[in-house]
C-alpha cells in the first residue's frame, strides 16, 4: 500500500489448472449466461461457480504481489520470461528494483520497465530465475477484447499484502462500466490489490486493478488495451505522460550523493552522503571518479553537465580507482 | 428491437443486474428461504447490531459476542416474529461467540454441511439487508485458503500503568478495554494476574505474553488499601489500540473484533460490521459457516462448519446439564 497522493478524482490508488478433455468438444468462447441480463436459474449461477473453479487454481499461480519495500501491490505475470503487467502507481517510475513475490512465497528480483502515468498502466520484467529453473507461470491476455458491459469477472490480488497461508484474495463481481481508458466492476477491491488482475470468466486477464471509489461498489481497472496500444514503448522503458499516477522524474533533479574535488586523471570524492545512491553502490571518500557512462571526467563541470541530462532511476556507470586498483561501479540515480 | 439508448446509458449497468442487485439476488431465493427462517436479526431497541445463527427449535441462537456484549436489553427477530429480552446464556471468547436464549417452540434451526472445504470460487449466500418481516440475501464466493487469524498484536489488559513506590498503579483505563469492564480505576495497585504475582511492568508484560486475548483472567488488586479480585477479559492489542490504517480508511466499517479466531474461511460479499453473526450458506442451503468478522472492504471471515457445529453441540449441552441441576 502506498502513501496516499492527490488525485484527480474521488477515488483513491489502491495498493496490499486448466482441464482439458480431449474426447470433449472445446467449450467455445464466452459463457452463454453473460448473455442473460441476470442469472435465471440454478444451472445459471452453477455455470458461472464451475467457470471460477476451473480458472482461478491457474490465475492464482500467476498473480504475484509486488514488494516496494515501503508497501505493497500486485501484479500478474503474462509471458513465460517474467514479463508483468501491474499499475504505474505500483511501478512508480521507470528503471526501479523491486521484488516480486510468487504465489508459494519465492522472492525474485525485478526490474520496472516502462509505464503510462496517465492509464496507470506499467511493465514490471522479473530479472531472477525460479529456483527449479522452470518457465514462469503466465496467463493470457484476452486479445479479442470482447468482454462486454455486464458480463461477470473475477479479480485476484494480495490484498494488505502478502499472505501465504490466505493466497491471493478473490473475489467475484460484474462489469458495470465501461470507458475507453477505464473498466468498472462490483467487486471490492482494497489496499494491495493494485496492479492486480481483472479475468474474464474464461480467466483470461481483462484489466488491472487502479483504484477504488469510496463506495463499496466502485472499483476501476485498467483495461488491457491501454496496455496494447502502448506495449512496444513500455517494453522500451519509456515513461509516458505527464501524470497523474507517477510524476515524471525531471532532468537535473536525480540524487547522488557526493561531493568531489578535481585531481589528477579525473575528480576525487571528498565526502558521501548517508544512505545516498552513492554510498548504497559503495563509492567511497577517495575514490578517483575517472569516467561515467563512457564519458572522461576531466572536471567537476563535467560530472555536473552529464547529471544535468538524466533524471531519478537513470544509469550510472563510473570507471574509478580505489587504492590504485581500477574498479567498475553502477548505481541508479535517486530522488532528491 | 434496436434500443436508442444514449451510449453513456448504455455503458452503465443498472443497479438492479449489479452483483447485489435485486435482479441478480432473486436467482437465489431457495437459499433466501433458509435465511428468512434460520438467520436471526438482533436489535438493540430499533438498531441492528448483528445478525443470529438459529441452532435449535426451542430458541437458542448463536451470533457474534461482541457486538450484542454490554446491550442491556436484547430484542431478537426471527422470520417475522419478534422476540424481547433475548438472554445471553454464554459466550465463547475464544471464537467470539455467545449463546442467545429466546422464549420459542417452532424455529428452523439451520442444516450445517457436512464440512467446510469449498475451493476457492464457490458461492456462497449470506442475510444482506433485512426490513422487519423479510430477510433479502447478498451472494458472494469463497475466496482465500481457510486458515488462523492470530490475536493482533498480544494480549492486554488495556491500562497504561506505572511503577510507584506502593507498586503497579494504574494510570489510565483505557476506553472499551476489558479492564473499563471489569471496573479497574486509575490508583488501583495491580498485584497478581492469574495467581501469579508481579511487581514491575516487564514481568506483567512477560505473564502477558503467555495468555490469549479474548479470554478472562483472575487479577487482584488493592484500592485503597483493600485488596479486590476482578475478573478482566484480555483484548487483543490491535484490537484495542488501532491505528487507523489507509486500508480502514478505506474500508468505512469493519469488526471491532476482527482477529484471533482458531480457524476461519473467507468469502467476499459486501456487508456492514453489524451484519455478522448469521448463517453462511452453500447452493444446498446449508450452513457451511457462520460470519464472524468484517475484516475490511474485501475480506469477511466465517467459523467453518465443523468448528460451529462442535461449538453449537458443546454450549447446547453445557445449558442442558445446567437447567436439570
Amino acid at each position: 500500500m502506498r502513501k496516499p497522493k492527490s488525485k484527480p478524482s474521488s477515488s483513491v490508488p489502491i495498493r496490499g489448472s486448466l482441464f482439458l478433455f480431449a474426447l470433449l468438444a472445446p467449450i467455445a468462447g464466452a459463457l452463454p449466461v453473460n448473455d442473460k441480463k441476470a442469472p435465471e436459474s440454478l444451472g445459471d449461477i452453477k455455470a458461472i461457480q464451475d467457470a471460477l473453479l476451473a480458472a482461478i487454481p491457474k490465475a492464482q499461480t500467476a498473480t504475484v504481489c509486488i514488494d516496494l519495500g515501503d508497501g505493497s501491490g500486485s501484479g500478474v505475470i503474462v509471458s513465460e520470461d517474467g514479463l508483468v503487467m501491474t499499475a504505474a502507481h505500483v511501478s512508480t517510475g521507470v528503471g526501479k528494483d523491486v521484488t516480486v513475490i510468487m504465489a508459494d512465497g519465492t522472492k525474485l528480483k525485478a526490474e520496472t520497465r516502462g509505464l503510462d502515468s496517465e492509464t496507470d498502466a506499467a511493465l514490471i520484467q522479473i530479472t531472477e530465475k525460479l529456483p527449479d529453473g522452470k518457465p514462469y507461470p503466465f496467463l493470457e491476455i484476452n486479445k479479442a477484447d470482447d468482454t462486454k458491459l455486464g458480463d461477470w469477472v473475477f479479480s485476484l490480488g494480495h490484498s494488505g499484502g502478502f499472505d501465504k497461508d490466505r493466497g491471493a484474495v478473490s473475489r467475484i463481481g460484474r462489469l458495470v462500466r465501461v470507458a475507453n481508458t477505464t473498466l468498472q466492476t462490483d467487486g471490492a477491491l482494497i489496499g494491495g490489490d493494485s496492479g492486480g488482475p481483472l479475468f474474464d470468466m474464461e480467466g483470461r486477464l481483462i484489466g488491472i486493478h487502479s483504484r477504488v471509489g469510496a463506495v463499496v461498489g466502485v472499483n476501476m481497472h485498467v483495461p488491457v488495451k491501454v496496455f496494447k496500444d502502448n506495449w512496444e514503448r513500455m517494453l522500451k522503458s519509456e515513461f509516458i505522460g505527464e501524470g497523474p499516477f507517477v510524476d515524471k522524474p525531471e532532468k537535473g533533479k536525480g540524487f547522488l550523493g557526493i561531493a568531489t574535488k578535481p585531481a589528477e586523471g579525473g575528480i576525487e570524492v571528498t565526502k558521501v552522503g548517508k544512505k545516498s545512491p552513492a554510498e548504497e553502490a559503495g563509492i567511497k571518500e577517495g575514490d578517483l571518479l575517472r569516467t561515467l557512462n563512457g564519458e572522461k571526467l576531466d572536471s567537476r563541470e563535467k560530472l555536473q553537465s552529464i547529471l544535468a541530462e538524466l533524471a531519478e532511476g537513470d544509469k550510472l556507470a563510473f570507471e574509478i580507482t580505489r587504492d590504485g586498483k581500477d574498479e567498475t561501479v553502477n548505481l541508479k540515480l535517486g530522488k532528491r | 428491437m434496436a434500443l436508442a439508448l444514449p451510449a453513456s446509458a448504455q455503458q452503465r449497468l443498472e443497479t438492479n443486474f449489479r452483483t447485489t442487485g435485486a435482479a441478480v439476488t432473486a436467482v437465489f431465493e431457495p437459499q433466501r428461504e433458509v435465511i428468512q427462517k434460520s438467520s436471526a436479526v438482533i436489535y438493540d431497541g430499533n438498531k441492528e447490531i448483528a445478525y443470529g445463527t438459529v441452532i435449535s427449535a426451542d430458541g437458542c441462537i448463536l451470533t457474534k459476542a461482541s457486538e450484542v456484549e454490554g446491550v442491556g436489553k436484547i430484542d431478537v427477530r426471527v422470520d417475522k416474529e419478534s422476540y424481547r429480552d433475548a438472554k445471553v446464556v454464554m459466550t465463547d471468547p475464544r471464537w467470539d461467540v455467545a449463546l442467545l436464549k429466546i422464549e420459542a417452540a417452532d424455529l428452523t434451526p439451520v442444516v450445517f454441511a457436512p464440512d467446510s472445504k469449498l475451493p476457492r470460487g464457490t458461492w456462497v449466500v449470506v442475510n444482506g439487508v433485512t426490513s422487519r418481516t423479510n430477510r433479502r440475501v447478498l451472494a458472494g464466493i469463497i475466496s482465500a485458503d481457510a486458515r488462523e487469524i492470530p490475536p493482533e498484536g498480544g494480549a492486554v489488559l488495556g491500562v497504561t500503568l506505572k511503577e510507584t513506590k506502593k507498586g503497579l498503579a494504574v494510570e489510565e483505563v483505557s476506553k472499551d478495554s476489558g479492564a473499563e469492564k471489569a471496573g479497574m480505576k486509575k490508583g488501583d495497585i495491580l498485584t497478581t494476574i492469574a495467581g501469579k504475582p508481579f511487581k514491575e511492568i516487564a514481568a506483567l508484560g512477560k505473564l502477558l505474553s503467555e495468555m490469549k486475548s479474548g479470554t478472562d483472567v483472575k487479577v487482584t488488586l488493592l484500592r485503597e488499601g483493600k485488596k479486590t479480585e476482578l475478573d478482566v477479559k484480555l483484548s487483543a492489542r490491535g484490537d484495542l489500540f488501532r491505528e487507523a490504517s489507509r486500508n480502514d480508511e478505506m474500508s468505512g466499517d469493519f469488526s471491532n473484533r476482527r482477529s484471533g479466531f482458531p480457524r476461519v474461511i473467507q468469502h467476499d460479499v459486501l456487508g456492514a460490521s453489524h451484519s455478522m453473526g448469521g448463517p453462511v450458506l452453500d447452493l444446498e442451503g446449508r450452513a457451511v459457516g457462520m460470519n464472524i468478522a468484517r475484516a475490511n472492504r474485501a475480506e469477511t471471515y466465517a467459523i467453518p462448519a465443523e468448528e460451529l457445529r462442535e461449538l453449537a453441540e458443546g454450549m447446547a449441552k453445557q445449558v442442558a446439564a445446567t437447567a436439570t441441576q
